[in-house]
C-alpha cells in the first residue's frame, strides 16, 4: 500500500479521488462556500508556485502578485480580442507569464536572498502602474474577463459559482499533479541540490544559473495560471486586483503551509480564505467598531505568520515529520 | 531653463528623503545582514508618535527629536526581543535565508494592522513646520521651499553625525568591527549582540526622521495603510542598492541619483513610468555593478 501511494499511478489515483470528493462536496454546500472553494483553488496554485521557487529552489519572491497580474491580463486580452475559449485563455496566461518569468529569472538567478526579495518587491509595486500607460490594458478600470455561462448540458440549476469552482478545482488539481511529478523528476532533484549547496551542486555538474532560471520560469507559469483563475473568479482584471497585499498574502500562505514541502499547501490556502470569515465572526461577536473589522484579518494573518516563523520555521507538516522521526529514533534505541 | 532647475531641485529633495530611508536600511544590513522590510512600519509608527508629540508640545522640532528617540527604542526592542530569538530558532536549514525576510514582512503587517486598530479610520494631518511655498527668484516660483531646505539640511546633518560616530568614536569602531567580522570582533571583546541592537536603534531613528520629514513634504496626510510609506521603503531600498548596501555615503549618493532620475522622468516623460524606471535602474545596477556605485573591494557578500 505504501509503495502504491508513492508511485506515479498512486498519485494519479489520489488526485482523481480527491477531485471526486470535491465534486460531491460542491453539490452539498451553499453558494458562498462554493465561491470560497474557487478562491482556495486559486491560492493553492499561487502558493504552490511560490513554494516551488522558495522551498525547492531557494529563491524568494515578494512579487508574485505582479506575475499573477501578467497572467490575468494575458487571459483577459486573449478572451477579449480573439474570443478564445476559457481553457485556451489559461494556456495563454501560463505561457505568457512563463515567458516573462524566464526573462526575470535570468536576472534573478544572479541575485541572492535580500537583493532578489527587494527587486521583486519593487516589481510588485511598479508593474500594475503599467496598465495606465498602455491604452489596450484599460487603465485603472481594467478589463473584463467573462468566461461565459456554464454549458447548458450541465442542467438548469447548475450555478455560475459552481462552474467557476469546477474549473478552478480541475485546474488546481492538474497543476498540483503535474508539479508533484516534476519535483520528482531530474529537474526537481537538481533544484533541491542547488538549494542545499550551490557549490556542491556545481561540482556535481549542475549549471546553477540555468537551474534557477528554469525554476523561476516554471514558478511564473503557475503564478500566471493563478492570476488567470483570480481574474476569472472576480471576472475583471485591474491594477487594484493585484495589490502589494496579494503578493504578501501568497508569501504568508506559503510560510503557513511550510515553504520546504508541497504537502501542506492546502493549509495556507484554507487559512488565507478563512481568515476574513473568522475575523468577521470575532468582531461581530464583540460588536466592535469599523476599525477592528477592517484591521483584524491583517492582524490575525501577520501574527500567525510571525508565530509560525518563530516556532515552526519549516512549517507544520515538516515539523510533524521531524517529531515523528524523532519518536521513531527513540523507539529504535 | 526654469523647468530644468526645478526638476533638479525636486530631485534633490526627494533624493534626500530616499537617502534617509536608505541609511536606515544600510545600518541594519551592515550590523545584522537583514534587509529590514519592517522599516516602513517602524517609520509609520514613529511618525504617528511624532504627530502626538506635535499635538502635545506644539513644536515640530521637539517632536522630531522625541520621535527619533522612540524610533530608536522600537528598533532596539525589535532586535533584542524578536530578531535574536528568530536567529536562534531559524538560523539554519533551508529556511535560514528566507526567515528574516519573512519575519520583517510579518512585522510590517503587524505594525500596520495594530496602528489601523488604534488610529485607523481617520486621517491626521501634519502641517509643515516652515513655509512650503517655494522661494521666488526673478518673478518665478521655484520648486524649493524653506521646508525643503530644512529637509536637505537635516539629511546632511544626520549623515554628518552618523559618519562622525562611525569614524571617530570607540562605539563606531566596535560597530564597524562587528559588521566586518562578528566572530573576530567577539574574540576582541566587542559585545556583538549589543552592537547589532545599536545598529537597529540608529536605523530606527533615521527611519523616524524620514517619515516625519516626508509626510509634510508629500500630501501631509497620514494613514496606517498609506502608500507613501510603502514607496518610501521601495525607493529607499533601491537607493541603498545603488549605493552598494554597505556604505552610508553610498546610501546618500544612491538616494540622490534615484531622486534626480525619477524627477527627470516625472517631468519629461510621464508619471506612470516612474516605478518601472526605478525598477529598471535597480536591475541595471544589480546586473552591471552589483557592488553599487560607491562599493569597493570584492563582490557583495550575500
Amino acid at each position: 500500500m505504501r509503495k502504491f501511494a508513492g508511485s506515479y499511478f498512486g498519485r494519479l489515483t489520489f488526485f482523481i479521488l480527491f477531485g471526486f470528493v470535491l465534486f460531491l462536496a460542491s453539490n452539498r454546500v451553499d453558494e458562498l462556500r462554493v465561491y470560497q472553494g474557487a478562491s482556495v483553488a486559486m491560492y493553492v496554485v499561487a502558493i504552490a508556485s511560490l513554494i516551488l521557487l522558495t522551498g525547492y529552489s531557494g529563491q524568494v519572491s515578494l512579487g508574485h502578485g505582479a506575475l499573477m497580474a501578467i497572467g490575468g491580463y494575458a487571459a483577459a486580452l486573449s478572451r477579449n480580442h480573439w474570443g478564445a475559449p476559457f481553457w485556451l485563455c489559461f494556456v495563454v496566461a501560463i505561457v505568457a507569464t512563463a515567458l516573462a518569468g524566464s526573462v526575470l529569472g535570468t536576472a534573478a538567478a544572479r541575485l541572492s536572498g535580500p537583493y532578489l526579495a527587494g527587486s521583486t518587491l519593487a516589481l510588485a509595486v511598479g508593474l500594475p502602474s503599467i496598465a495606465n500607460q498602455f491604452h489596450i490594458l484599460g487603465g485603472e478600470q481594467g478589463l473584463l474577463f467573462d468566461i461565459g455561462a456554464p454549458p447548458a448540458a450541465l442542467g438548469a440549476d447548475f450555478t455560475e459559482y459552481k462552474w467557476l469552482f469546477w474549473i478552478s478545482a480541475v485546474a488546481a488539481l492538474i497543476a498540483m499533479w503535474w508539479l508533484q511529478n516534476i519535483l520528482r523528476s531530474r529537474f526537481g532533484r537538481t533544484w533541491r541540490a542547488v538549494r542545499s549547496n550551490e557549490v556542491a551542486a556545481q561540482l556535481a555538474g549542475i549549471h546553477v544559473g540555468k537551474s534557477k532560471t528554469l525554476a523561476f520560469t516554471v514558478s511564473s507559469g503557475l503564478a500566471g495560471l493563478a492570476g488567470a483563475m483570480l481574474a476569472m473568479t472576480i471576472s475583471t482584471v485591474s491594477p487594484s486586483a493585484f495589490p502589494l497585499t496579494l503578493s504578501f498574502a501568497v508569501l504568508t500562505g506559503a510560510v503557513l503551509s511550510g515553504v520546504t514541502t508541497l504537502s501542506g499547501v492546502m493549509i495556507g490556502a484554507l487559512i488565507l480564505v478563512a481568515t476574513p470569515d473568522i475575523a468577521d465572526a470575532i468582531s461581530s461577536r464583540f460588536a466592535s467598531s469599523e476599525n477592528v473589522t477592517t484591521n483584524l484579518p491583517g492582524l490575525l494573518v501577520s501574527a500567525l505568520l510571525i508565530l509560525v516563523v518563530m516556532l515552526v520555521p519549516n512549517g507544520p507538516v515538516e515539523q510533524m515529520r521531524t517529531l515523528r522521526n524523532r519518536k521513531r529514533a527513540k523507539a529504535l534505541r | 531653463m526654469y523647468q530644468l532647475i526645478n526638476t533638479v531641485l525636486i530631485g534633490i529633495t526627494s533624493g534626500a528623503i530616499y537617502s534617509l530611508m536608505a541609511i536606515a536600511l544600510v545600518l541594519v544590513w551592515r550590523s545584522a545582514r537583514v534587509v529590514n522590510f519592517a522599516q516602513a512600519g517602524q517609520a509609520l509608527l514613529s511618525t504617528y508618535i511624532g504627530y502626538e508629540f506635535i499635538q502635545k508640545f506644539h513644536s515640530f522640532w521637539v517632536a522630531l527629536f522625541l520621535s527619533m528617540l522612540v524610533g530608536a527604542a522600537v528598533g532596539a526592542i525589535i532586535d533584542s526581543s524578536f530578531m535574536r530569538i528568530l536567529f536562534r530558532r531559524a538560523g539554519h536549514g533551508p529556511i535560514a535565508n528566507v526567515a528574516p525576510i519573512i519575519a520583517t514582512l510579518g512585522l510590517l503587517g503587524l505594525i500596520r494592522a495594530l496602528l489601523g486598530l488604534v488610529v485607523g479610520g481617520k486621517d491626521v494631518r501634519i502641517n509643515p513646520p516652515v513655509s512650503n511655498v517655494g522661494y521666488t527668484v526673478a518673478g518665478h516660483t521655484m520648486a524649493f521651499s524653506p521646508l525643503q531646505l530644512v529637509i536637505v539640511i537635516s539629511v546632511l546633518l544626520l549623515m554628518l553625525v552618523l559618519s562622525l560616530i562611525f569614524q571617530r568614536t570607540n562605539v563606531g569602531l566596535a560597530l564597524r568591527a562587528s559588521a566586518y567580522s562578528p566572530e573576530i570582533a567577539r574574540l576582541a571583546g566587542v559585545r556583538v549582540d549589543g552592537m547589532r541592537t545599536l545598529g537597529w536603534a540608529l536605523a530606527g531613528a533615521a527611519g523616524a526622521a524620514a517619515g516625519l520629514l516626508q509626510t509634510p513634504n508629500g500630501t501631509g496626510v497620514l494613514s496606517p495603510d498609506s502608500l507613501e510609506f510603502s514607496l518610501l521603503l521601495v525607493f529607499g531600498f533601491i537607493a541603498a542598492v545603488i549605493g552598494g548596501l554597505e556604505s552610508l555615503v553610498g546610501a546618500v549618493v544612491g538616494g540622490m541619483v534615484l531622486g534626480l532620475v525619477l524627477a527627470f522622468v516625472l517631468t519629461y516623460v510621464s508619471g506612470s513610468v516612474v516605478f518601472i524606471t526605478a525598477f529598471g535602474l535597480l536591475i541595471a545596477v544589480l546586473l552591471v555593478k552589483p557592488t553599487g556605485l560607491v562599493g569597493k573591494r570584492g563582490g557583495r557578500r550575500a
